[in-house]
């Protein structure tokens, strides 16, 4: 509980620094971009700070170059 | 607003030194002495070499395009949609591995300078800098570097130099023992980490290069210098610890640093010698972070990059505690898809450039 809240507030404070200028060149594009990965980073962390797992993307990518891989082992061996 | 930056080719060289030095000088000893044993500072050359050649390709292709990052080049060549696809594969490359060095930076203090702090917050401190040091410019990151590369060479010197009187020439012999085949297949992981994910300051060295022709050089000096250090870092550990040593070491250059010993008086300074892993290792995740934030800015044909910076450093920071649950799972990752995945993305997609550069030239050519 204690972390969620601790991610939260740093969320809060790094909208605190960053919107104002944007709102103030009216970058809205920068915006929605900036906020979509706040959103994710946030999101990642709550999970990962109440002890879940969350995927690991170097799995993901085993996964794809699996093949890849064979070919590489096979070339030198 | 970032038109305006621009570094000179002597920041830029000093960039490449600390870009090939990077994580290679931590690990890639280990790596290379697994299959070719007493012969791994042979592999370090021949991957050295290999190297140099896939800098040139890149070379090649940032003289076509002068003026434009690797994005753009992407945008270009492939046209909006797939060109966009393209881009978005490409940016995975310096994110990731952003996560995994900070993963690595954070392990590495956590055995060996402060086990009882929790990795998460060794992975905060280290990602805290490298979102400064981005937000605060690339010309920043390239002056810090000038002057840390006097710290960093004066270290090695003084590594180099305490370590010597240690070497045992037994160590190395018998010398290229090991054959052609397994020389090859140890240095493959070193051109991948060093040379083939060079691909990503095709996003800085074109672009952001005040004289655009003399960037070549640095660029290839660069690398050179960068895979010397790491040759003569794979031959003292394997001269001074042996080859079998090294192998199981998980860090073999800072087990070198715990062997100096002057006599009998200069000893255990480790620790100071850390700083050169440290320098290294935070300006190449500086580097990926640039590249990847950079990046991702103009995809989406954004203004300004730095309102992104914050937000993708915590999620880099999270993902580092997760990219590797282990040791094996990193040492496996490393030698395998790391490898499969620098080649697709360092290798293939520059090549795929090359052929639709060669078939696209004259329609370009008419556009402008």
């Amino acid at each position: 509980m204690l972390k969620s809240i601790g991610i939260l507030l740093i969320a809060a404070t790094i909208l605190w620094i960053e919107v104002p200028p944007l709102l103030e060149k009216k970058l809205k594009k920068e915006l929605l971009v900036f906020a979509i990965l706040l959103a994710i980073g946030v999101g990642i962390s709550m999970t990962l700070g109440f002890g879940k797992s969350i995927p690991n993307p170097l799995d993901l990518l085993t996964f794809v170059f699996k093949p890849l891989n064979d070919v590489i082992s096979l070339l030198l061996k | 607003m970032m038109k305006d930056v621009k570094i000179n080719s002597y920041q830029f060289l000093v960039l490449v030194i600390f870009f090939t030095i990077g994580s290679s000088i931590l690990l890639v000893p280990s790596g290379l002495a697994q299959n070719a044993k007493q012969d791994a500072w042979i592999a370090a050359i021949f991957g050295t070499g290999i190297g140099l050649l896939v800098i040139w390709l890149f070379c090649t292709i940032a003289q076509w395009f002068p003026h434009l990052t690797f994005i753009q080049i992407n945008n270009k060549l492939f046209g909006k949609w797939i060109g966009t696809i393209f881009s978005l594969l490409f940016v995975s490359i310096p994110f990731l591995y952003t996560t995994t060095l900070l993963a690595h930076s954070g392990t590495f203090l956590n055995i060996h300078a402060l086990p009882s702090t929790p990795m998460v917050a060794l992975n905060i401190l280290m990602g805290m800098i490298i979102v400064m040091g981005v937000r605060l410019g690339l010309e920043t990151i390239a002056r810090s570097a000038e002057i840390l590369i006097v710290v960093f060479f004066v270290l090695f010197l003084i590594l180099v130099v305490f370590i010597s009187p240690e070497i045992k020439f037994e160590n190395i012999q018998p010398v290229y023992e090991a054959g052609t085949k397994k020389i090859v297949q140890s240095s493959l992981s070193f051109v991948a980490f060093s040379s083939l994910n060079a691909v990503i300051l095709l996003m800085i060295f074109p672009a952001f290069i005040n004289k655009t022709k003399q960037g070549k050089k640095p660029f290839l000096i660069g690398n050179l210098i960068g895979g010397i250090v790491v040759i003569i870092i794979t031959f003292l550990c394997v001269a001074v610890l042996g080859a079998e040593n090294t192998a199981r070491q998980m860090y073999p250059g800072y087990e070198l640093a715990k062997r100096i010993n002057i006599g009998d008086f200069v000893q255990r300074i480790e620790a100071l010698m850390a700083a050169l892993w440290i320098i290294s290792l935070y300006f190449k995740s500086t580097l990926y972070f640039y590249a990847s934030v950079l990046g991702i800015a103009q995809i989406f044909n954004l203004k300004d990059y730095r309102p992104l910076t914050i937000p993708l450093g915590m999620i880099a920071i999270a993902l580092s505690l997760v990219v590797y649950p282990n040791v094996i799972y990193q040492k496996n990752w490393d030698s395998t898809t790391a490898v499969s995945y620098s080649l697709s993305m360092g290798l293939f997609l520059p090549l795929l450039l090359v052929v639709v550069y060669a078939i696209r030239k004259k329609q370009l050519k008419k556009e402008t």
